[in-house]
């Protein structure tokens, strides 16, 4: 307890430098939270879940997938077609009706790429919408939209990024020109937006609004059938219990003979997830193995700078300590404390900032990746600062805590004489 | 903000480095002295110099990636072809312009010809899922690949000024050839030309058939083979495309390629001309006079100019993290600093009496922070030039939707030293200052006692 009050005392007594340190280790630490925040949300979409598994079916060769409408009730049902077969717990369809505000112009300010698919859907099983708590506004508010798009057809759910670029606001009422739908223009009652983060650029809207827009199209005298009636449907959502069940699906799914022209291949959403970020994993690695250390080696040259100034000027004060009884290992204890209680609380100090700040005030890290465009810092990165901090101010104090339990007496007093 | 400064990049540079030289000269406290004592405090100063070196290394990596990613897109593209898509696509993948509105293309106003032959390319562009059983531990088990059929390949070869390297040919008009398959059997192949990016990347997830086939274990080469869509390929040529983003396409025989995929439409049609200002002109007529078809011409240039979000988008990350990294940085040289201050008080103070003035005691100062931050830069640029020519796998995008994968080479350029220079510099003026001023309110009597 009295070396530790020591601690702090010594902390305090050249005030400047401490602050100058912890305002160093505490930026540092938040440039490792931020990117260990990216890399851990990314590792835990592509890992491999063994129970509540989302699979996703896609054309199998071609990208943007598009099968015929056709396909869905079948793959729905995951191509149970016997007793014995395997059925998803879920399912949901997706069409994608990219249009712009702006007749004939795609641009950032008026791009909505919309999801067309069935409402009831949006709580069951959108990601991370199918987990927010029941009695959420997020939720209660999310209800209330859905529960719109189920009544009228018109209506769409916007993300809350979108409604912005395009300036928008609930309540009003928006007309899309269809870009992958050429020739088919919609309008829609925007009703509500998704709670901030993963779905802040995507808007969904009613699938039966979609398709009878199609229909109404093909029916039109003079019109030839529409060059997407035959391939809108994009992607297949189905939620299995566990790894059998999803291989027990996709083997159904391959072995079907309805889905041959064009066929469909059947993978875990991490497994796709993993091939999307393909086209980033250098960028990743760079990340993971280049900024994250240079970030953790800046933060232990500048902690063992501000340390071994410390040693270097408190000689003649470790040895009046030897003199006075204490050990080698009370001053490498006194260095090393002092250095981990510096690295411990501007860690832990800068990860609850970092926490509060990203999430709360900035809504989230905006860096786009693949399909992902905010990143929220986890709670328990405010255990990562806690042990980045104490590790980088250990790693970096042990050099100059070694010089200093190393100091000699009798060279330190015959200089002084 | 990122834009201004790398815009006045130039300035920036030529400021700092005057002042450096105004401090060398206007101090008149002889360097030597600053020299000196850098060397008897060593190890703060190697430290803080380290830390310097890592921000800097970093950021000189960091910027290399986005300058390769910045010449890929600008060596991409010939000033006087213009690209059609349909009128509402903003990027080929999202292309669809029907094969009977694409026969009249060839009779465009202004265009080059040869013995009579429009240099139009029609080409199908689509992106395709290549199954990798056999990937590498930890890798997905699929790739996305980028297929170009092209209708005539010596054409799309002209017009896109991108010939094949020696010991390649171009595939057949009927576009597969007879090979003996890997058990033996006789089998029909696709003929495909490969960008040498996407050739290297193909040879890492290759089966055991495939690679006792092979002719090279770091690269597809003419002769081998490699399986895509339940058929076989036969790699007949790679091209000279490094540098450019069709760096990393297979090129097939269209018809090929949309009855495997699917995909029966054109999506992009390349037109030359003559030179930059025909190809505006040409751009011209289409988007506004050409009515026999729903389509929308730019020149070629711009299309992969536009591709350039991804790039803004990184240089925006890369200047956040670098600018949070420099605050640490900054920090550690404040330290050092300070301390030289507090241990040189005594020294502050004969200064003093010997009629230095205040501003030459700050100058001095200030150029002992600017001489670690000036050693700590240059390591850090040397360190950070090694990723000079490493190659790297991205997307560039317009941010729309849509994009290109490419494999790129990293570039440290004048322009990434410059940067790293000025931001090594910046941080040693900036930690440097507070303790040089703190030097220059000490009084020379008290300093002494």
């Amino acid at each position: 307890m009295k070396l530790f009050l020591l601690v702090l005392k010594n902390i305090r007594r050249n005030l400047l430098r401490s602050i100058l340190t912890g305002l160093g280790t505490m930026v540092l630490v938040v440039v490792v939270i931020m990117v260990w925040s990216i890399l851990w949300y990314l590792d835990e979409q592509t890992r491999e879940k063994t129970s509540n598994i989302k699979a996703i079916v896609t054309e199998r060769w071609q990208m943007p997938s598009r099968m015929p409408l056709s396909y869905a009730p079948e793959l729905c049902a995951g191509s149970a077609r016997r007793p014995e077969h395997v059925r998803p717990q879920d399912s949901m369809t997706w069409q994608f009706y990219v249009g712009s505000t702006e007749p004939g112009r795609l641009s950032r300010e008026s791009a909505l790429f919309i999801v067309a698919t069935q409402p009831e859907k949006v709580l069951t099983m959108f990601d991370e919408l199918d987990t927010l708590p029941p009695d959420s506004p997020d939720r209660r508010q999310l209800e209330k939209a859905i529960q719109a798009l189920k009544t009228n057809r018109q209506a769409l759910i916007v993300g809350r990024e979108r409604l912005e670029a395009i300036n928008k606001r609930v309540g009003e009422r928006v007309k899309v020109y269809g870009m992958s739908f050429k020739r088919i223009d919609l309008e829609f009652d925007i009703v509500g937006t998704f709670p901030e983060g993963r779905w802040n650029n995507l808007s969904v809207m009613n699938w039966e609004y979609l398709n009878a827009a199609v229909d109404a199209y093909n029916r039109q005298p003079g019109n030839r059938p529409h060059p997407m009636t035959e391939r809108s449907l994009a992607i297949v959502w189905l939620k299995v219990p566990d790894t059998r069940s999803f291989t027990a699906v996709a083997t159904q799914i391959a072995a079907s003979p309805s889905f041959t022209n064009p066929q469909v291949k059947v993978e875990t959403l991490a497994s796709g997830t993993a091939a999307f970020l393909e086209a980033f994993r250098d960028l990743i690695w760079g990340m993971r193995y280049f900024l994250m250390p240079a970030a953790v080696v800046t933060l232990c040259l500048v902690i063992a700078n501000a340390i071994s100034l410390s040693v270097r000027e408190r000689r003649k004060e470790f040895a009046v300590l030897k003199v006075l009884g204490f050990r080698p290992a009370h001053i490498l204890g006194l260095v090393l404390g002092e250095a981990m209680v510096l690295g411990v609380v501007s860690g832990l100090l800068s990860a609850a900032g970092v926490f509060m700040v990203i999430n709360f005030v900035f809504g989230g890290l905006k860096f786009p990746i693949g399909f992902f465009g905010t990143f929220y810092i986890p709670v328990r990165a405010i255990w990562w600062g806690l042990a980045v901090g104490s590790a980088t101010a250990l790693i970096g104090s042990l050099v100059p805590a070694w010089i200093a339990c190393r100091v000699r007496v009798a060279e330190i007093f015959a200089r002084v004489g | 903000m990122t834009q201004i400064f790398l815009r006045n990049l130039g300035w920036i540079t030529a400021i700092l480095t005057m002042t450096t030289l105004g401090l060398l000269l206007a101090a008149r406290i002889p360097l030597r002295y600053n020299l000196r004592n850098l060397r008897v405090r060593w190890i703060p100063t190697t430290l803080t110099a380290l830390a310097f070196t890592a921000v800097i290394g970093l950021l000189t990596v960091m910027l290399a990636f986005v300058s390769g990613m910045v010449r890929l897109t600008q060596m991409t593209g010939h000033p006087g072809n213009v690209l059609i898509l349909d009128e509402s696509a903003n990027d080929e993948a999202f292309s669809n312009i029907p094969a009977t509105d694409v026969g009249d293309l060839v009779n465009l106003p202004g265009l080059v010809r040869e013995g009579g032959r429009p240099w139009v390319s029609m080409e199908t562009y689509l992106v395709v899922n290549q199954l990798l059983p056999y990937a590498r531990a930890g890798r997905p088990n699929r790739r996305f690949l980028q297929m170009r059929g092209v209708e005539d390949v010596q054409m799309a070869s002209l017009v896109h000024e991108l010939p094949l390297h020696p010991g390649g040919r171009w595939f057949s008009s009927a576009g597969v050839r007879e090979i003996v398959g890997p058990n033996g059997k006789t089998i029909t192949a696709i003929e495909a030309v490969l960008g040498e990016g996407i050739a290297r990347e193909m040879a890492q997830d290759r089966s055991p058939e495939e690679l006792a086939q092979a002719l090279s274990p770091d690269t597809l080469l003419p002769g081998d083979i490699f399986f895509l869509g339940d058929r076989t390929w036969l790699v007949c040529g790679l091209l000279q495309s490094a540098g450019t983003t069709f760096d990393s396409e297979v090129w097939a025989k269209r018809s090929l390629v949309a009855s495997i995929f699917g995909k029966n439409t054109y999506t992009t049609v390349v037109a030359r001309t003559p030179n930059a200002s025909t190809a505006r002109q040409l751009c011209e007529y289409i988007n506004t006079q050409y009515k026999k078809a729903a389509i929308r011409a730019q020149p070629e240039k711009e299309y992969f100019a536009s591709l350039q979000e991804t790039n803004q988008q990184l240089l925006v990350a890369i200047s956040f993290v670098t600018v949070i990294l420099a605050v640490g940085g900054i920090f550690g040289v404040m330290n050092t600093m300070f301390a030289a201050v507090s241990q040189r008080t005594a020294d502050i103070g004969v200064l003093r009496l010997l009629g230095f003035s205040r501003w030459q005691i700050l100058g001095s100062f200030l150029l002992e922070s600017l001489l670690i931050a000036l050693v700590g830069g240059v390591l850090g640029c040397a360190l950070g030039s090694l990723s000079h020519g490493w190659t790297a796998t991205s997307i560039v995008s317009s941010g729309q939707g849509g994009g290109k994968f490419v494999v790129l080479r990293l570039v440290v350029d004048a322009g990434t030293l410059a940067a790293g220079m000025t931001l090594a510099l910046a941080m040693g003026a900036i930690g440097g200052l507070a303790p040089a001023w703190r030097a220059t309110r000490l009084r020379p009597l008290e300093a002494l006692t």
